[in-house]
């Protein structure tokens, strides 16, 4: 079986096993399993098709050597979750009393099997995973969390220098004198030009590697704050910047009207524009706002 | 009608007309279509006084006579209604428009007749000419020929229309008689002394703007014939009387709007083109229309004023690009004549509608809190953490913004359980903006903060009274002392009446008053657009 098994790196499933070894009797068969199982040779798989049976590899077999059986199923659960695993959850999984896992936890990351991270979620979670493993963006947060902080100055900072970017290309277009065809795609950049640009800027202080994909949430920010458009265009395979044969255009924009008359005067931002009332404790005659605003 | 609107309807009657207006003024507004015996009883203002202040009112046409709902033969019912009101707000933007388009005689025109409510012709241009003249240097005085061609060209660009005619009971029943020349005088205006005969004639006014219309090109042949006789010293058109078209000022600060929005968006030229669409368009669309009638490329560059020297081809490239535009000012209808084009009104009118809210939120909320609302009117609904993502702020600082927002009533808030039971752990809840309540909430305080500022400049009048009389006097004394050749030291020494401090008084309550009365009307441009953007969305 054991040969068997190495041929199928994958796994096999018991049907395999009946029809490589029809001498063996069902019973002899669930024996040697077992005996494989519990000297950790081999892994238990519930998959779709039923149970699968899978060489451990030897490499964290012998990682395992000395640990007892508890740690070997803690680890094991870690394992399985892939990616990273809630303590609650690993309690859970292996039905061990708390103070037991805290100790085999404190064990194996001891020993460099596994690391605790912390996620930005919830910052009081403690979560674990394989100490070979990187840690995802759902739990990092990308490149927008040092510490599990939000880095919103980091943000602002990018935010402000793309639109500069952008803006100085548009001015740039506008002085250009060409046709207004001419000019106005002049004025677009592509996601990837800005994001060369920030990164001959060397903003990103911390060694963050700012990908595209985190420009382009940069380039929506101010898409919202409506200072910036954006078009998608077709775009030749292989191009520089290009994303699914498609690129996409940014260009600084001016806004359509300056603030509007309302939020000119002191009403159209009080605070306790509600409770004012002519007679009342709060009346237009009395105002402060109005007052110092009439000073102005 | 809110209360808001009903509150500055009365402090605007006051202003213009005096208490016993914005009595009456306020009472119809709040209570409806009433008789004048019931308006007696429930306001307690005399006969003669009420009689004249809904004269005030009718002959502004910010009131409206009907006969009573029981049939021929109940008292006739008064009616007012807000809009009406609320366009006294707009008068100086109507002098102004007039000024720029046609002038001191045009500006002078239309003050008149915003003052009277309405006019015959030949007093409008004898008092224009008048005024004129008096301002003049000596020796010189205005052509009453002159004013009157004014007054024709403010007729034919639809500014100024003919009041429709109030038919007798008789005449009711042909439409037609809108089209004879001149109405009997007597029962155009409801004076005190004709008001029995306003019982017992049902009165019909023509409203609608097919009529208008109709009127509008009678006015312009009775005009030209008028001037005619204008010559030979008869006036002969006592009874047509002409008051200002509101809808046409209306119109044209609406293409202004756009036109400047453009300007600002793209460029100088392009809003040349757009300016150029509009005017084209300016007769031939109708106003409630949601966008232009389409123009070919070519009529567009034929109409082009020649001053502008944009070459043809480059003509089609702005064109491509007012179209290619994401505010969609202008949309492309066809291929023919080089290209369809037209100007899309109801969508240029969302779309500065929403800037309006967004500049709103961005002031008061700051650009972050711009930034959330700008990325909800873009994705429609999203729950908190998509808009947290998005807009890549702290998820605190998000949360408080939203809540700010939700709280002011700029943003809504959707629930959508999984389960009937609204359990919050099974229920999404989707953050909204819904932008026509928006407008419509954002349009009550913009009424509301008009009347502020109308309260806070009656007070600070009421404040400096005693001093306002009194540099009113010194400058009559002034002026009768120089009328009578004063020597220059009398002169002096009654200026120095007013001290200096009381001087510096006077000078910042002017100060205030201009940057009150400023406000004013800035707030009013804000009211101006949400309006129409409501009124259009409201009809198409």
């Amino acid at each position: 079986i054991r040969n068997l098994c190495q041929q199928f790196p994958h796994g096999i499933t018991d049907q395999v096993i009946q029809n490589d070894m029809p001498h063996l009797e069902p019973q002899q068969r669930a024996m040697a399993i077992n005996k494989l199982l519990s000297l950790g040779q081999l892994d238990l798989l519930r998959n779709s098709s039923g149970l699968l049976y899978r060489m451990k590899d030897a490499q964290s077999t012998s990682k395992m050597k000395g640990s007892d059986n508890q740690e070997k199923l803690v680890y094991q659960i870690i394992e399985d979750a892939g990616n990273k695993i809630w303590s609650r959850d690993i309690r859970f999984k292996s039905n061990l009393p708390l103070t037991e896992i805290n100790k085999i936890l404190k064990n194996l990351e001891s020993k460099k099997l596994i690391k605790a991270v912390k996620s930005v979620a919830a910052s009081k979670k403690k979560v674990y995973m394989l100490y070979n493993l990187q840690p995802d963006r759902s739990v990092t947060g990308g490149a927008w969390y040092s510490d599990q902080d939000f880095e919103s100055e980091f943000v602002e900072v990018l935010n402000q220098q793309c639109f500069k970017f952008l803006q100085s290309k548009a001015e740039a277009a506008r002085d250009s004198k060409q046709s207004p065809m001419v000019q106005r795609n002049s004025s677009f950049a592509t996601s990837h030009e800005v994001w060369k640009y920030i990164c001959e800027l060397g903003i990103s202080k911390l060694q963050v590697d700012l990908s595209m994909d985190d420009i382009e949430t940069i380039l929506n920010t101010l898409i919202y704050d409506g200072k910036v458009e954006m078009t998608v265009i077709a775009a030749k395979e292989g191009t520089v910047g290009s994303v699914d044969g498609q690129m996409k255009l940014y260009r600084g924009v001016n806004p359509v009207i300056q603030p509007t008359g309302l939020v000119r005067t002191p009403c159209g931002l009080c605070p306790v524009f509600d409770d004012c009332h002519e007679g009342g404790e709060i009346s237009p005659s009395n105002c402060i706002y109005m007052t110092e605003w009439l000073d102005f | 009608m809110t209360t808001q609107e009903v509150r500055l309807c009365g402090l605007l009657l006051r202003e213009h007309f005096g208490e016993v207006v914005e009595k009456v003024g306020t009472h119809l507004l709040r209570s409806g279509a009433q008789n004048l015996r019931t308006i007696i009883h429930e306001t307690g203002i005399s006969l003669d006084l009420l009689k004249k202040s809904l004269c005030v009112l009718v002959q502004h046409g910010v009131c409206v006579f009907r006969s009573g709902r029981r049939g021929p033969g109940a008292p006739t019912e008064y009616l007012t209604s807000c809009d009406q009101i609320l366009r006294i707000l707009r008068y100086p933007r109507y002098i102004y428009t007039a000024k720029t388009l046609y002038g001191d005689t045009g500006e002078l025109i239309i003050e008149e007749l915003l003052q009277r409510g309405e006019m015959t012709m030949s007093s409008t241009v004898k008092t224009v000419a008048n005024r004129l003249t008096q301002n003049m240097e000596d020796g010189r005085s205005m052509d009453y020929s002159e004013v009157s061609s004014a007054f024709c060209k403010l007729v034919e660009t639809h500014f100024l229309q003919r009041c429709p005619p109030r038919v007798g009971a008789g005449k009711a029943a042909t439409p037609a008689t809108c089209k004879t020349p001149a109405p009997p005088a007597s029962t155009t205006l409801p004076t005190p002394e004709s008001f029995p005969e306003c019982y017992s004639v049902p009165q019909v006014t023509l409203r609608g703007h097919g009529k208008r219309r109709l009127s509008n090109e009678d006015g312009e042949e009775q005009g030209n014939a008028k001037k005619a006789k204008m010559d030979s010293e008869t006036h002969g058109d006592e009874g047509i009387y002409w008051q200002v078209n509101f809808e046409r000022f209306h119109l044209h600060f609406r293409d202004q709007a756009v036109i400047s929005a453009v300007a600002n968006k793209m460029d100088q030229t392009s809003s040349e083109i757009v300016r150029t669409m509009l005017r084209m368009s300016e007769v031939t669309t109708s106003p409630t229309a949601t966008c232009t009638k389409p123009l070919s490329a070519n009529e567009i560059f034929r109409s082009l004023p020649s001053s502008y020297n944009i070459a043809r081809p480059i003509l089609d490239q702005y064109l491509t690009l007012l179209v290619d535009d994401p505010m969609e000012f202008v949309g492309k209808a066809g291929e023919s004549g080089g290209g369809m084009f037209v100007v899309n009104l109801h969508r240029a009118l969302a779309n500065l509608a929403r800037a309006t809210l967004e500049s709103v939120v961005q002031e008061r909320f700051g650009s972050r809190s711009a930034r959330i609302f700008r990325l909800l009117l873009r994705k429609r609904h999203l729950e908190q953490k998509q808009v947290e993502d998005f807009a890549m702020i702290p998820a605190k600082e998000a949360k408080d913004m939203l809540y700010t927002l939700l709280s002011q009533n700029l943003v809504q808030l959707q629930e959508i359980p999984k389960t009937p039971d609204f359990a919050p752990s099974r229920t999404f809840y989707l953050y909204t903006v819904n932008q026509l309540p928006t407008a419509r909430m954002l349009l009550q305080s913009c009424y509301k903060t008009v009347a502020n500022l109308i309260e806070r400049r009656l007070f600070e009048t009421k404040e400096s009274k005693r001093l306002l009389e009194k540099s009113q006097r010194i400058e009559a004394i002034l002026a009768s002392l120089q009328a009578s050749g004063a020597e220059p030291e009398q002169l002096t020494e009654v200026e120095e009446m007013i001290t200096a401090p009381e001087r510096q008084q006077l000078e910042t309550l002017r100060l205030h008053i201009n940057k009150l009365d400023s406000a004013e009307n800035q707030v009013d441009e804000t009211i101006f657009l949400l309006e129409s953007y409501i009124n259009s969305t409201v009809t198409s």
